[in-house]
């Protein structure tokens, strides 16, 4: 094997690529899963209400908004801006406090309280905004309420929202469409054209073009991986335990890719045998949607051992200590995988010299 | 022999480009499953619009005035009754799962019981309630200081425990005869705008735009790729050798890849429901403008690039930004001025408001000339840029 050969094989597929729509899609469709996840699922749906106040003085009604937590406050200092933003929609409402506001409160003058409410705010919104604002007012007002409210938490709160719980499918999806599909697909393509055939005649070891490709795979696979955990809330906090984790699990799924690329004769053979795998690679997933049912029985799949450190550091914040044994169950099925993919080289050859694809 | 007509050249390489396109099987494969995938995500995002905030209550005399309360806040309250502080406690903690039968009955069963869900019942899912002590009502409007608990789940937002909390407070200021101590307007809630409460527009329907541009980018980096394979593999100038002029293969390159990207947007578009009688033109028109721009934008791209991933790199440094103003319209509030610029923020707003606004089509005229504009400038650059590169190979 000669590394130089390698790399020169890596950088043409790199930079001349397959020259067909499916390497948009690979790089595509990670990107829109994760979008429409987090449309579908996100916080897009529970949107927080969002309230612009005019304050003619410093008023303490504008400082305890300003200061409280679930509400998206913005300070204005024109009325026109106000009404015209509450109107198109870029705050739910809009609280005008005039000059004196709290000194008239607490002299019972009753002051003008004027809370403009957009059109398309929702109700919810408007009710927040106004139980608030009115409950602030009596605060600043003085007088002690007439009721005691205990506030009591229940849950124990270890249920994730849906959101961060598909994480592990469009990590999955960031992995398995560049790592396993893409690198199988270049295997396969070289096939159809006959070019690995032709490498028997070259000055070329079939070993160079497969860890080429294996490379490419596990590089692409890297990065929309990485990419996407970004887009999807970050590192947890491990940058370095993620990224050990993701490269893990690229170069294990490149590995995947590597061998379907080998064993299928042609792309349909390739897509049969994703369909047919298909269940084992999204397999582990489904139970981090549902974290009711029987943990153990993710561990069966071998892409749980891929998956599973990226979530526990991503995700849960855990460091390279909690994640070790996994990222070695993950590191000994690749190696474990390193033989299979020698020995279809071998047969590779034996049927290149037989004037098979 | 006879020279054939401009108009059956540009035909014949148009076929052609479908030919070029069809071939590709698993890409032809790939957009059709891309656009199934589209219209089915669209069809699971729920219809309605979500406003109101469940709150279960435990109460025994107050529960007539709480229900007219949740009737009159335009359905922002949706209260669901129950018997005792500790069947609420355990639905909050999911140690019970609540449903409302069909009837409008509450009904409690343990999730590990053998009890099954009622035919028609729906399940209620409550993350904050609140128990109000048996006399409330009589003891706070008699001056006495009652205690009401406020049961919230722990991962409820902070600003729904707060607006509780002093809902509970102000309920019982009016209970015990303290009026506000402010004057509210005339009009006791001012709405500027058309006031929607209850009759929001559904998420899904803002996502239409959206999914009409992401079929419509897709056309246009597949077509990027096919003119920088083209001019690579030189068929392009191969091309020449034949009647046929630079200017017929540009004709016939915007033509292909405008019916390739508004024909799919379009029945996209069908698929989730957008063309009514009124407004079928309008998209016609409209998306047809967008297959120009991302056409546009693709033969740009593919002109500029030297080889496939120079053209993918240009083709998302062209055609991503104009995803930008359709993810601007699924967030409220006004588009900032650099969004406003861009070439696709006239043809999203068009088909926002046509669609899920019901605006008439002739207010939209001043967007649409905008994005006329866009469709020049990007079409005469590409052509430019693809005709220098023809020349020089």
């Amino acid at each position: 094997m000669r590394p130089r050969n390698t790399w020169r094989i890596l950088w043409k597929d790199l930079w001349m690529g397959p020259r067909s729509g499916i390497f948009l899609w690979m790089l595509f469709l990670p990107l829109l899963i994760t979008v429409l996840i987090q449309l579908v699922f996100g916080s897009l749906f529970e949107p927080k209400p969002r309230l612009a106040i005019l304050d003619g003085g410093d008023s303490e009604i504008r400082a305890a908004l300003l200061a409280m937590e679930g509400i998206e406050t913005t300070l204005l200092t024109d009325r026109a801006e106000l009404e015209r933003g509450v109107e198109a929609n870029d705050w739910d409402a809009g609280l005008v406090l005039a000059a004196g506001f709290d000194a008239a409160l607490r002299a019972g003058s009753k002051p003008l309280l004027e809370l403009f409410v957009g059109g398309e705010s929702h109700a919810s919104s408007r009710l927040v905004i106004a139980v608030t604002t009115i409950d602030l007012v009596r605060q600043v007002e003085g007088r002690a309420p007439p009721v005691e409210v205990a506030i009591e938490r229940l849950g124990d709160g270890e249920l994730l929202p849906l959101d961060v719980r598909l994480v592990p499918l469009v990590v999955i999806y960031a992995l398995l469409a560049p790592g396993i599909f893409l690198t199988g697909l270049v295997i396969v393509e070289e096939k159809e054209r006959g070019t690995l055939t032709a490498l028997l005649v070259a000055p070329l070891d079939l070993r160079d073009v497969v860890l080429a490709k294996w490379i490419l795979g596990t590089v692409l696979a890297t990065v929309m991986a990485l990419f996407i955990l970004v887009l999807n809330g970050g590192f947890g906090g491990q940058a370095s335990t993620v990224t050990i984790s993701v490269v893990i699990g690229a170069v294990l799924c490149a590995e995947f890719g590597v061998v379907m690329g080998l064993i299928a004769a042609d792309q349909t053979q390739l897509f049969a045998m994703l369909k047919g795998l298909g269940i084992f690679i999204i397999g582990p997933v489904v139970f981090y949607i549902f974290p009711e049912w029987p943990q153990w029985i993710a561990m069966l799949f071998p892409t749980y051992w891929v998956i599973d450190p990226i979530w526990s550091s991503a995700v849960l914040g855990n460091g390279l200590g909690e994640v070790w044994v996994d990222l070695l169950i993950a590191l000994a099925l690749g190696v474990a995988g390193i033989p299979v993919v020698l020995l279809l080289i071998k047969r590779q050859l034996a049927r290149g010299a037989a004037g098979a694809p | 022999m006879s020279r054939p007509s401009r108009a059956r050249i540009v035909a014949t390489i148009i076929a052609k480009d479908f030919r070029a396109f069809a071939r590709d099987r698993l890409f032809v494969f790939l957009s059709v499953l891309g656009l199934v995938f589209y219209v089915l995500i669209f069809w699971l995002i729920p219809a309605t619009v979500n406003e109101s905030i469940r709150l279960g209550v435990v109460q025994t005399d107050l529960a007539e005035a709480l229900d007219r309360l949740g009737e009159e806040e335009d359905g922002a309250l949706d209260l669901v009754h129950f018997a005792s502080r500790d069947e609420l406690a355990a639905v909050i903690a999911g140690d019970l799962k609540a449903f409302r039968t069909a009837e409008g009955e509450l009904l409690l069963l343990d999730p590990d019981g053998d009890g099954e869900k009622p035919e028609g019942a729906k399940r209620l899912r409550l993350s904050i309630g609140l128990a109000f002590p048996p006399d409330f009502v009589a003891r706070t409007a008699g001056g006495e200081r009652s205690r009401v608990e406020l049961l919230v789940d722990v991962q409820a937002p902070p600003e729904l425990e707060g607006a509780m909390h002093s809902f509970v407070r102000e309920l019982a200021f009016l209970l015990a005869g303290q009026e506000m101590p402010i004057t509210l307007p005339e009009e006791q809630t001012i709405v500027l705008g058309q006031d929607r409460a209850g009759d929001q527009v559904p998420f899904r329907d803002k996502m239409r735009p959206l999914l009409a541009l992401f079929m419509l980018l897709i056309e246009g980096m597949a077509l990027a790729s096919l003119i920088s394979s083209e001019v690579v593999s030189r068929t392009i100038t191969a091309l020449l050798s034949t009647p046929a002029r630079v200017s017929d293969v540009m004709v016939a390159k915007v033509v292909s890849g405008t019916i390739l990207a508004a024909g799919q947007a379009l029945l996209l578009l069908l698929a989730v429901g957008a063309f009514t009688a009124s407004n079928w033109y309008a998209l016609v028109l409209t998306v047809s403008l967008g297959g120009v721009l991302v056409a546009g934008a693709g033969m740009l791209a593919g002109a500029a690039g030297k080889d496939f991933m120079g053209t993918l790199f240009l083709s998302m440094v062209f055609l991503m930004p104009m995803v930008i103003p359709a993810f601007g319209a699924l967030f409220p509030g006004t588009a900032s001025p650099l969004v406003m610029a861009l070439p696709s923020y006239g043809l999203v707003e068009v088909l926002l408001g046509v669609t899920s606004y019901a605006e008439p089509f002739s207010e939209q005229l001043v967007l649409l000339a905008g994005t006329c504009a866009w469709c020049v400038g990007l079409v005469g650059l590409a052509v430019l840029a693809l005709g220098r590169k023809v020349n020089t190979l």
